[in-house]
């Protein structure tokens, strides 16, 4: 088995795009094999890191939702702590994204009642996306 | 349909429509256009050499379109003077080529692609690309939608902002595949800061970015192309579009890849004889970020679900859609470093009116 399949894919996507897309003739798929190595590229940096982010994305919503029940006006505060209180439903990628978006769905409810109840939540919601988008972005 | 086949059978329409022999000479796919299928087709009608592009219809593409207001508005552009290649003929029957297709004339010997900017011989005319393309954007803000007779085709909305906004944010609710926590604050800030209807209605092309023009090594734009998204709207869309900062990655600091935003903004200015009202336009820009973010996420949903597999739609999956989280999350967050866009607030000036 090759040892770091994010390795693998990065050399990969870099002889389709060196080696293979300038022999191909027609521009038309030429440019095709050029966005296929940059979609490599982008699944290289993923394969490493995907479960890493759903995780650590998690234990920020978790923080976030913490603070918010601390709040008796937060809304669905019973949704909330029982994401708190959930735990992986299993290590595939699959499964922790499922998990993740409930999260996520949670978050963006929060969201609408922060912005107009909770400014310093509001703020760290902000500060969550930032760290969200940031650690999830593809250099590219 | 292979190649050689969709040649032939344009062939044979082509000599029924202009009752002439048409024979094809090449016929090739070429990546222009992502919401149709584009081929360049060297055709010899009666004997003579003609180039034409050809646009077919794809199976699924990045945005939901009309074929025929678009065409349309080829038409009212070219029948304006406004640069575009000359439109020939639509067919909507689908027995001709299996998807309704469109001709034009091919404009030769230039280029679209973003990188071309940065590499000789375009280089040294880089600036006045630059100026041409944001006089040409201000120049179609002017021009009266009457005179362009394209409110026969298209909507003319009440209030562009909020029309604009319903259309896009619905795009996003019916499409998106995972909760998108960036897009409904968005969306929520734009309702918010919602500005009042705008006094000017202009044919706004909807998609006026670097990659949507040809140039050529005079630094002229022969051609805008691309006229899928055009509609009826309030001018100042067009310009912050332009300005995202996506259109000019990696260079994102500069609009479109080509010059200072703020630069940029002045030569539309004289262009359109319209003043940018700076707070009226942040909301054009943070919707023009939500909008390329809700096209991002339809190609996802089209990729994923649909029947075609165009790689262009999964790296608007995964890789349009991730800068354009980081570049809305840049905009509306409320300590901003501007890590992606510039500072938006602080000028202020008159509303963007008529002359």
């Amino acid at each position: 088995m090759i040892p770091r399949p994010d390795k693998a894919l990065t050399d990969i996507a870099v002889k389709l795009a060196m080696s293979i897309a300038p022999q191909i003739g027609a521009s038309y798929h030429a440019a095709n094999a050029g966005m296929i190595s940059m979609l490599l590229l982008a699944l290289a940096q993923d394969a490493d890191r995907a479960v890493a982010n759903r995780l650590a994305d998690v234990e920020e919503l978790k923080a976030l939702f913490e603070r918010a029940l601390a709040d008796p006006q937060a809304p669905g505060a019973d949704r909330l702590r029982a994401f708190c209180e959930s735990e992986p439903p299993g290590w595939l990628l699959s499964q922790l994204s499922v998990w993740h978006d409930t999260g996520m769905a949670l978050l963006i409810e929060l969201h609408v009642w922060a912005e107009s109840q909770h400014p310093e939540l509001d703020r760290s919601i902000w500060d969550f996306l930032y760290h969200h988008t940031e650690r999830n972005r593809f250099d590219v | 349909m292979s190649l050689d086949s969709l040649g032939a059978r344009l062939a044979d329409y082509l000599e029924s429509t202009w009752q002439a022999p048409v024979a094809i000479e090449s016929i090739e796919q070429i990546s222009g256009g992502a919401s149709r299928e584009t081929y360049r087709v060297r055709l010899l009608v009666d004997g003579r050499e003609r180039r034409v592009i050809l646009r077919r219809d794809p199976p699924t593409s990045l945005i939901d379109t009309e074929r025929s207001l678009e065409y349309r508005t080829y038409v009212a552009a070219h029948r304006a003077g406004f640069p575009v290649p000359e439109p020939l003929l639509l067919e909507e029957d689908t027995h001709v080529l299996e998807r309704p297709f469109s001709l034009m004339e091919e404009i030769a010997g230039c280029e679209s692609a973003l990188a071309m900017f940065s590499q000789p011989p375009f280089e040294a005319v880089k600036a006045r690309i630059a100026e041409r393309k944001w006089t040409l954007m201000g120049q179609l803000a002017a021009m009266s939608i009457d005179d362009l007779d394209v409110a026969e085709f298209m909507a003319v909305p009440e209030h562009p902002a909020l029309h604009e906004l319903e259309y896009w944010s619905g795009v996003i609710h019916a499409d998106a595949l995972h909760p998108q926590p960036v897009a409904a604050a968005a969306i929520r800030w734009l309702h918010r800061n919602l500005p009042p209807p705008s006094s000017r209605r202009s044919l706004v092309h909807g998609d006026f970015r670097s990659g949507n023009f040809l140039f050529n090594t005079a630094g002229d734009i022969p051609a805008v192309l691309d006229w899928e998204m055009a509609h009826i709207g309030d001018p100042l869309e067009d310009l912050a579009w332009s300005l995202d900062p996506l259109w000019g990655w990696p260079e994102r600091h500069l609009a479109g890849g080509l010059l200072p935003r703020d630069r940029a903004i002045a030569i539309w200015e004289q262009a359109s004889r319209m003043k940018v009202d700076r707070s009226v336009f942040r909301w054009w820009q943070v919707f023009a970020s939500l909008k390329a973010l809700a096209i991002w996420i339809s190609s996802t949903e089209d990729f994923a679900n649909g029947t075609s597999k165009e790689p262009i739609l999964a790296v608007a999956g995964w890789l349009m859609t991730d800068r354009e989280n980081r570049i809305l999350v840049d905009r509306l967050h409320p300590a901003t470093t501007h890590r992606y866009t510039e500072a938006l607030v602080g000028a202020t000036g008159s509303k963007a009116t008529g002359p």
